[in-house]
């Protein structure tokens, strides 16, 4: 299983390279909110979903993972929570 | 990322599951996301390959500066139907995105199975909707602008929503931003990016779907309205006068049924889809449940 610093650094690219022309933060850590901190939106989160299964290199259950947030009346995410989501799904291909 | 090219513009859309195809369409000012965080994207890829896309001007899609009308969309549907080599689809509706799931089962008829509405307003039949323009929703958004000392007006104007949105200042936007939090801030952003098109105008537009084409349309037709919806006249006419309708309200619910009561929401549509294809409803454990 990779470790939540090693999928930390993976999101963390994975999201710059997503959307290239955002002014994200110099650094970012589990707690980092990826609506307040980074500024994305629902769709962009949709996008993202869609980047992170292309680097997986797999399906991700990542659609039950944003509808059990808003379930669970989440008003936002943090990068942990997406990091724990990860290490639960691991890739296929890094 | 998936898109498409459509006529003069460029559609973004997802697509999960395989089965039946079942097209997901959203409504003016909202975007495929809606249909992920409620779950219902997910819950029908278990028997059906669902087509979930960003109208035009929409979420990711690009925003051309004219043809919103449900006629041009309609024929947006067409050739993303096309591109995508789908087999004649269950278009599920929300609000306007209903207006073009029907629209399109009048000029495209060949693209479609049949079409799901949910409460869907439609302009051809302002005559008989005594609250056109009233929504219970827009003077909740009304209030909520007037709070940052933006008027909007007493009846839905999408224009005028746009534009003031466009014309406000960072604080005053900021401080909306603040009031709708971290999930409605991508809806609200969306809103001033629309002041420079013909969207607001569009929609609310007649632009060919009568209510004579209404009638015309042969395919079966669920219309799914919400308990407290202000069309509840319009979901009676359909009912009355489309050749295979089926109405059902879904309670609990006021214009944003997959949000307001995702559970009965997600189990009507599963339930009539599964009817219509005749696929085996004891599959998702939630047949008739709503």
């Amino acid at each position: 299983m990779l470790g939540s610093d090693q999928v930390l650094t993976l999101l963390a690219e994975v999201v710059r390279e997503t959307f290239p022309d955002r002014d994200f933060p110099e650094s970012v850590d589990i707690s980092t909110l990826l609506f307040a901190d980074l500024g994305l939106s629902s769709i962009e989160l949709v996008v993202l979903g869609e980047k992170l299964e292309a680097r997986w290199g797999r399906r991700l259950p990542f659609a039950t993972f944003l509808k059990g947030l808003r379930d669970r009346g989440a008003t936002d995410i943090a990068l942990g929570e997406l990091v724990v989501f990860l290490q639960n799904n691991p890739p296929q291909l890094v | 990322m998936p898109e498409v090219e459509v006529g003069s513009t460029r559609l973004y859309y997802q697509q999960a599951g395989a089965g039946p195809d079942v097209v997901l369409v959203h409504a003016v000012t909202s975007n495929l996301a809606v249909w992920v965080f409620s779950g219902l994207m997910d819950a029908l890829a278990s028997h059906y390959r669902v087509t979930a896309y960003d109208l035009r001007g929409h979420g990711m899609s690009a925003r051309p500066a004219r043809g919103y009308t449900s006629a041009v969309m309609a024929e947006d549907f067409r050739q993303l139907h096309r591109a995508l080599g789908l087999k004649p689809a269950y278009l599920v509706g929300h609000s306007f995105g209903g207006v073009v799931s029907m629209h399109a089962a009048a000029l495209a008829p060949e693209c479609v199975a049949g079409v799901v509405l949910s409460d869907s307003f439609f302009p051809g039949l302002k005559h008989i909707e005594p609250n056109f323009g009233k929504m219970g929703l827009w003077q909740e958004v009304r209030q909520t602008f007037a709070r940052v000392g933006v008027e909007l007006g007493e009846t839905v104007d999408f224009g005028r929503l746009f534009r003031e949105t466009a014309a406000m200042s960072p604080e005053k936007f900021q401080q909306l931003e603040e009031i709708y939090g971290a999930f409605g801030r991508g809806w609200l952003r969306q809103l001033p990016l629309l002041a420079s098109t013909s969207c607001g105008d569009d929609v609310l537009a007649e632009a060919g779907l009568t209510a004579d084409v209404l009638r015309s349309i042969q395919h079966p037709v669920v219309a799914l309205y919400d308990e407290f919806s202000p069309f509840l006249a319009t979901a009676n006419w359909l009912q009355q006068y489309l050749p295979c309708c089926v109405a059902e309200i879904i309670p609990a619910a006021k214009h944003l049924a997959m949000l307001d009561n995702t559970a009965a929401f997600t189990a009507a549509v599963l339930r009539h889809l599964n009817r219509l294809t005749g696929t085996p409803g004891q599959s998702h454990g939630i047949a008739g449940s709503a």
